[in-house]
């Protein structure tokens, strides 16, 4: 307290000029009483005024001492070193802005990755005390978890485990049409128990969760940011109703935007019931089934209970439920982790591909650091004379060092909010890259204050890191010569300058950068020469699910088929035709598939529903057999398969006419077409089987609706608002989603390979054109320090050409260091990226060898311009300036 | 010197407070002279050393000032013990009291066995 205050009255002092006089007064009144004093002892006048004065210790030395308690010196000498850094920022202002973009840059990106990883990695879910909520899954021994629950070992887990105080579970995502309030929209939403919102601790914006007594009840909890879009916020928008897919639902609860679902990723809009969701849904398992896993479950610590105490109980915990758990599950364990943390299975990935990125902007940070630290280096011994004046004049080495630790560090700051700016940009740049995905995800990313955060360490911790070799050269200037105006740390017979070594490092860095980049590059070129096996262009869709308005089967066939007799006759339109879900969608249906009456192990078969023309349309070629024609609803199946399927089950026979056995029947095969993607850009040619829709309907449903494809030789856009009014003139209640064009919908198939190609791509370039700015600052200092040298050189007879060339070899001679030290480095490293890079092998020959080719020429580019001032010194001119 | 400083700046501090306690309010001048009488001229420290402490006291809200008339009909001025000071007086002669008591006893000729 006493100290707060103190301090509080010296902090006035300081800022508010001081009232010297008062002071002063005082001490002449001291001096007076004691001149009184010896005056009444006998002294003159003078005598004790002297004696006075030499009691006292010194008038300026009492009135030094009495400043320094009455102010904060230290901070007035830190605003003086503030003021100085800024004048010479001001004086060297193109040292000051190149400094400041390099960090920006290296910070921004730092910035921007480090949002990615606080997104996935560290945030947790916006429930309430997310620190005891945990997500319980099943996973064998040893096996990466997790699957899901049965409703019986829900009902088990819940009764017999004793450390949590609830639990709750929820179905992850299915789909529903809603309407009532403008065109009708497919939403995407959770079914929940009536106590989820409890264990959640959810704070919910307007109204409230479920209650024990609605398991059953037709209620429903919205989104804020549904309730934004579709209600504009309605503040009295509780126990109001909403259409459901056709069935009435109160709605009783809003949760915060930030809220999506547990998971954090999958961007659920509503929640209702577990019960009233499994009456919604054609075909759903019965409950008690112990063999459907379908449930995911959330349970919240009991108070004082830990993740490992919890964790423990796990283990008994399983082995007295193992008579609940299906047969294909025996051995399998309970297994906890934080809620809203990526399940092991996932997370792998995702933390490599993260950690990667980490590692490149760490680099891309270190090489703008080391420019800077450059920078700052020949700075200071450009002001050596400077110092050492100021050394003979009595300065502390710590009082010089201090400014030059100053200025990096506000150099520093500056680029590190310049850098979070960029970073704004930057993740605003990458929520254009849509994650494809046929469920709705949320990755978005926001620079929060973890970000922020770092990125301000960062800065600081750049800062002081290389504001050290600078302060310490300005500190240390040797003194003789230095006054002398000689390059003191210049002495002859050095062949490695600590600026030499920090730009051979960045340089190294730099090569190392640019062959991730080149890789990358081409990965994502060799990606887009992929032959999909069907045409994208002049091919645009729409999808619809009638079911969801609670078509029977038979309706949406006819459904589908008007519409599509609709689409077929649109003007510019040249094939109409339905399908489930459009190919590489990254997968959808898959069954095992044996030769009829063979016994041999199924072949795993990605399956498609289509109508008549669906190849046609799409471009893809019909090899053997024919076309879906007429086969009667109820007649026996028919399939077409692609020619992998064909040559995987029946080599070197004609297919035609054989028969296949699936779980869903026996399939005689009418037709072969050609191979084409089914899920992702980089596989390899896997079987794939189609089965005529109107056929497939009877027994089975399609979980993600039904795809329009049409094809047209004119504008696609032109097909968007007519095929629109298509489907509403046939239902107005019935819900389009996915309308996109076939090109744009590939687009997304190429996330990956253009993720990476850009983020990377991006760095790399930044690495480099940082890289040869410190090249080219290193250079363009040592011909300006050996000007006198190279005049002595020329008038001893010395060619400007010999003279440039020997500039040149000085500065390819770092660069050649360089490579040697980062191609090896390179190569190791493109060994660990070989599962991100598309149809190229690691140690691709192309890029291996151009980047050594382009660091140099553009090395070259970079020490043009000192060696020709180098060449263009006039001897006469240096010889005179002695 | 930065040891010794403290402690001397600390051991000041005490003495200003008692005399101002025993005396009243003084000033500068006077302080010094009592300080050093007190202390049977023992301590023969600059003058000069006493306004830093004198200000640090007022600082920290043990003292208070105000510009008066001295006995010499002189301006001067005048410091005096505000209700803190006279709490930090007794707590810190306590704490001195007992220091020196515990570092009697290992300092004493026998020490303790």
């Amino acid at each position: 307290m006493r100290f707060l205050r103190s301090f509080w009255m010296r902090l006035r002092g300081s800022i508010s000029p001081q009232k010297s006089d008062d002071f002063s007064a005082e001490l002449e009144s001291h001096i007076a009483h004691h001149v009184d004093d010896g005056m009444r002892a006998g002294l003159s006048a003078d005598e004790a005024r002297r004696r006075a004065l030499i009691r006292l210790g010194g008038t300026e030395q009492t009135r030094q001492a009495h400043r320094d308690r009455s102010t904060l010196p230290w901070l007035e000498v830190l605003v003086l070193d503030f003021r100085t850094c800024l004048r010479s920022m001001r004086k060297h202002p193109t040292v000051a802005v190149v400094a400041i973009l390099s960090i920006a840059l290296g910070v921004g990106a730092n910035a921007t990755i480090f949002s990615m990883v606080s997104r996935f990695v560290l945030q947790a879910p916006p429930v309430g005390e997310p620190s005891t909520l945990l997500a319980v899954g099943i996973a064998g021994k040893g096996e990466p978890c997790c699957n899901s629950f049965s409703v019986p070992l829900y009902d088990g887990f819940r009764a017999q485990s004793k450390s949590f105080s609830a639990v709750a579970a929820y179905f992850d995502l299915f789909a529903a049409s809603i309407s009532g309030n403008g065109a009708p929209q497919r939403v995407w939403g959770q079914g929940v128990t009536t106590n989820f919102f409890d264990v959640t601790e959810m704070p919910m914006v307007l109204g409230r969760g479920f209650i024990a007594s609605e398991s059953r009840a037709p209620v429903v909890v919205l989104s804020e940011s549904l309730w934004r879009s579709r209600f504009q916020a309605d503040p009295h928008i509780v126990s109001n109703t909403v259409q459901l897919s056709g069935r009435t639902f109160t709605i009783v609860g809003i949760t915060p935007s930030a809220f999506h679902g547990v998971d954090q990723i999958l961007d659920a809009q509503f929640w209702i019931p577990l019960n009233t969701m499994v009456s919604m849904i054609p075909d759903a398992p019965p409950p008690s089934d112990r063999n459907s896993h379908w449930l995911n479950v959330v349970a919240r610590l009991r108070p004082g209970i830990t993740l490992d105490q919890a964790s423990a109980e796990m283990e008994p915990l399983s082995a007295d439920l193992a008579n609940i758990f299906p047969d294909s599950d025996k051995g399998f364990l309970f297994s906890l982790r934080k809620a809203g943390s990526l399940p092991p299975r996932e997370s792998g990935v995702v933390k490599i591909f993260l950690a990667a990125l980490m590692a490149v902007v760490l680099l891309v940070l270190a090489i703008a650091a080391a420019n800077v630290a450059n920078l700052l280096f020949a700075q200071a011994l450009s002001r050596q004379r400077e110092m050492a004046v100021r050394l003979a004049l009595g300065a502390t080495r710590t009082s010089l060092r201090r400014i030059v630790l100053l200025e990096s560090l506000l150099l520093s700051l500056a680029g590190g909010m310049l850098g979070v700016a960029l970073s704004l940009a930057a993740t605003r740049g990458l929520a254009a890259f849509h994650f494809p995905a046929p469920v709705p995800i949320d990755v978005s990313l926001a620079v929060g204050g973890r970000v922020l955060l770092y990125s301000f360490v960062a800065s600081v911790v750049c800062g002081m890191l290389l504001g050290a070799g600078p302060a310490w050269a300005a500190s240390h200037p040797r003194l003789a010569r230095a006054l002398k105006g000689e390059d003191a740390l210049a002495s002859p017979g050095r062949r490695f300058s600590l600026r030499g070594v920090l730009v051979v490092t960045q340089v190294a860095m730099a090569v190392i950068l640019l062959s991730m980049t080149g890789l990358f590059l081409r990965s994502l070129q060799s990606s887009s020469m992929i032959d999909i096996g069907f045409r994208s262009n002049g091919v645009t869709m729409l999808s619809v699910d009638p079911r969801l308005n609670g078509y029977s089967a038979q309706r949406t066939v006819d459904f589908l088929q008007q519409l599509r007799n609709r689409a077929q006759v649109l003007p510019g339109v040249d094939e109409a035709a339905i399908t489930d879900v459009p190919l590489l969608s990254g997968g959808n249906r898959t069954d095992g598939f044996t030769v009829a009456g063979k016994g041999d192990p199924p072949v795993p078969t990605d399956l498609y529903m289509a109508t008549p023309g669906y190849f046609r349309s799409l471009g893809i070629p019909l090899v053997n057999g024919h076309d879906f024609g007429n086969e009667a609803t109820n007649g026996s199946k028919v399939a077409i398969v692609n020619r992998d399927f064909a040559e995987k089950m029946f080599p070197n026979t004609n297919p035609i006419g054989q028969h296949v056995k699936g779980p869903n029947g026996i399939f005689e095969i009418i037709g072969v077409v050609g191979d084409t993607k089914s899920r992702t850009l980089g596989e390899e040619p896997r079987p794939i089987l189609f089965r005529p829709l109107n056929q497939t309907l009877t027994y089975e449903n399609s979980f993600m609706g039904y795809t329009l494809i049409v094809h047209t030789k004119g504008s696609t856009a032109a097909l968007t608002e007519p095929l629109r009014r298509l489907v509403y003139s046939l239902d107005p209640a019935v819900a389009v989603f996915n309308q996109e064009t076939m090109n744009a919908h590939i687009r997304s198939a190429y996330f990956l390979p253009r993720l990476a190609a850009t983020l990377f791509g991006t760095m790399g370039f930044i690495g480099l054109v940082l890289a040869l700015v410190g090249l080219y600052g290193v250079m363009n200092y040592s011909v300006s320090r050996r000007t006198h040298e190279i005049g002595i050189r020329m008038a001893l007879g010395a060619q400007s050409h010999s003279v440039r060339r020997m500039i040149l070899r000085q500065g390819l001679r770092l660069v050649a260091i360089a490579i040697v030290l980062g191609w090896p480095a390179a190569w190791f490293l493109a060994k660990l990226s070989s599962s991100f890079l598309y149809g190229i092998e690691p140690h691709d020959a192309l890029t291996f060898a151009a980047v050594p080719v382009l660091l140099i020429t553009i090395a070259l580019i970079a020490c043009w311009i000192p060696a020709q001032r180098a060449a263009s010194v006039d001897p006469m001119e240096t010889l005179r300036a002695e | 010197m930065g040891e010794k400083t403290d402690v001397w700046q600390g051991t000041l501090a005490l003495m200003v407070l008692r005399t101002l306690e025993l005396m009243g309010p003084q000033h500068g001048y006077g302080l010094a002279r009592r300080i050093e009488q007190t202390s049977g001229e023992l301590l023969a420290v600059n003058y000069g050393t006493l306004y830093p402490a004198l200000l640090k006291l007022e600082q920290e809200g043990y003292i208070r000032s105000r510009w008066g008339v001295s006995d010499n009909n002189r301006k001067a001025k005048f410091y005096e013990l505000t209700k803190a000071g006279a709490k930090q007086v007794r707590k810190a002669a306590a704490e001195w009291e007992q220091t020196t008591a515990i570092l009697a006893r290992f300092l004493s000729p026998q020490g303790e066995s």
